[in-house]
């Protein structure tokens, strides 16, 4: 149930109602809506009577719940109604607010100096935080896998020299706490999207969490996939609409543009896009954005590489530089037109030349937890 | 057990209840003031492996003292995302006043 406090309770009698919801083996989390609170109750609230709650000194209605979600609905809003996840330093590094968050890196990170050269490239053209995949989940167990814990420190190591927030995968409950301590978000990928306990563990460790939705998934599984993070008390998700799979092949999945608003209205979360995975062509990319963006949008996860025919997984849909950087360009008018805005900051990073000796593979993190790898 | 004896207990325990809030307070006063000095530092404020290396030393701790480690993981997992979340304000706050 839903109790909404009037504006003049007391804390008290807040604290009291919140008792007698605990007394009954239920939960209760606290929102506010304008001057009131509302109280989302969780749990088995079965031996509460809505009458008697309603009759508690302070409270002013109380409703049932709507949806099967309950912390990411928006009834339990934050102050705002929106949640601004900030992944990173500064307006540009933050999602859910009026800046666009653009992340962009390759698909998966072959060696320090494609990552490097891939992370100072997007960061000029307009990239708040890169991507990169260090674990790979793939279809066919020949395909190629990542790179692992090597990936993750080149991740680090160009994270620390370039200052650009991290966002990588991680597909397995055991290594989220290695992940996290190499990465600014934990993504968990469309294949893991109904992995349970890896969703509790991401909710555990309180690092944003990237969560794309399932290529089969409905707007409300994926909700309730939020859910299980939010319910191990890490508020911060973002959401990720990738393309889900229809009948029509000539693209690798069908982006679901509809879901954007339809998750807009129904969750306080923010919501971004993967053009990249929802078209599976690099041509397709820049118009998906642009649509995305169009339809609400926070931000866009994009699939960028140095040299896209040589990639060793999704080259076919992976930007160059130079097409990332025509893709920032063609969106300013399209986040305009959506009352956003794109923050580029054009970062003086150091030449890639100057850092090869420093990111070979020999190099070392301090502190890094290579003992707890699998 | 008598009355006045778990009176005294429960005075102990709010006592103690008492410090912590008050060593959480000054945990994240710290970590303002860490943002603040990696900020005039020209460094990142945010920094993921030296969160995880927090954990894992109240870990090692825990297990030292014989408490549960995975509880006290949960724990110091909460409290470093609060932290966060105090330092975060801070740089946003510095980031406004230098846009105004």
């Amino acid at each position: 149930m839903i109790i909404v406090m009037r504006a003049e309770a007391t804390a008290a009698q807040r604290d009291g109602v919140r008792e007698q919801v605990e007394a009954s083996g239920g939960r209760s989390y606290a929102a506010r809506d304008g001057n009131r609170t509302v109280l989302g109750c969780l749990g088995d609230t079965d031996a509460l009577s809505e009458d008697n709650v309603e009759a508690l000194p302070g409270v002013e209605s109380v409703t049932r719940w709507r949806t099967p979600y309950r912390l990411a609905s928006r009834e339990l809003a934050p102050p705002g109604g929106r949640t601004v996840v900030r992944i990173g330093d500064g307006p540009a590094a933050s999602v859910g607010g009026p800046a666009l968050l653009v992340v962009a890196g390759p698909c998966s990170v072959e060696g320090p100096e494609m990552l490097l050269a891939t992370a100072r490239g997007v960061a000029r053209a307009g990239a708040a935080a890169l991507r990169g995949g260090a674990f790979k989940p793939r279809t066919s167990p020949y395909a190629f896998q990542g790179l692992g814990l090597d990936a993750l420190r080149w991740l680090a190591e160009v994270r620390r020299v370039t200052g650009l927030p991290v966002v990588t995968e991680v597909l397995d409950p055991r290594q989220v706490e290695l992940v996290a301590a190499h990465a600014d978000v934990l993504q968990v990928g469309a294949r893991s999207m109904q992995n349970f306990p890896l969703l509790a563990e991401v909710g555990r460790v309180r690092r944003p969490v990237l969560l794309k939705r399932a290529m089969s998934a409905t707007v409300t599984e994926l909700l309730l996939a939020a859910e299980y993070v939010l319910a191990r008390g890490n508020p911060d998700v973002i959401l990720c609409e990738r393309g889900i799979r229809t009948f029509e092949p000539a693209t690798r999945n069908t982006l679901d543009i509809a879901a954007i608003p339809v998750l807009r209205g129904e969750t306080h979360l923010p919501v971004i896009v993967d053009p990249s995975h929802a078209g599976g062509r690099a041509d397709l990319v820049a118009p998906l954005a642009y649509a995305a963006i169009a339809a609400g949008a926070d931000g866009l996860l994009v699939e960028v590489h140095p040299r896209p025919e040589t990639a060793l997984s999704d080259g076919e849909q992976s930007l160059s530089l130079d097409g990332f950087t025509e893709l920032m360009r063609g969106l300013a008018p399209f986040a305009a037109a959506a009352g956003r805005t794109l923050v580029p900051q054009p970062k003086a990073l150091p030449e890639v030349h100057a850092l090869k000796g420093r990111l070979g593979p020999t190099c070392v993190l301090e502190d890094a937890p290579a003992a707890e790898a699998v | 057990m008598s009355e006045s004896e778990l009176d005294r207990l429960r005075a102990d325990i709010e006592r103690i209840d008492r410090t912590l809030i008050g060593l959480i307070e000054k945990r994240v006063r710290a970590a303002r003031r860490a943002a603040a000095a990696k900020r005039a530092a020209g460094l990142p404020t945010l920094d993921p492996g030296q969160e995880a290396a927090v954990v894992r030393r109240a870990a090692a701790l825990a297990r030292e003292g014989g408490l549960p480690e995975e509880a006290v993981r949960d724990l110091f997992w909460h409290l470093v995302g609060l932290t966060r979340r105090a330092e975060q304000d801070a740089s946003a706050t510095a980031a406004e006043q230098r846009q105004l």
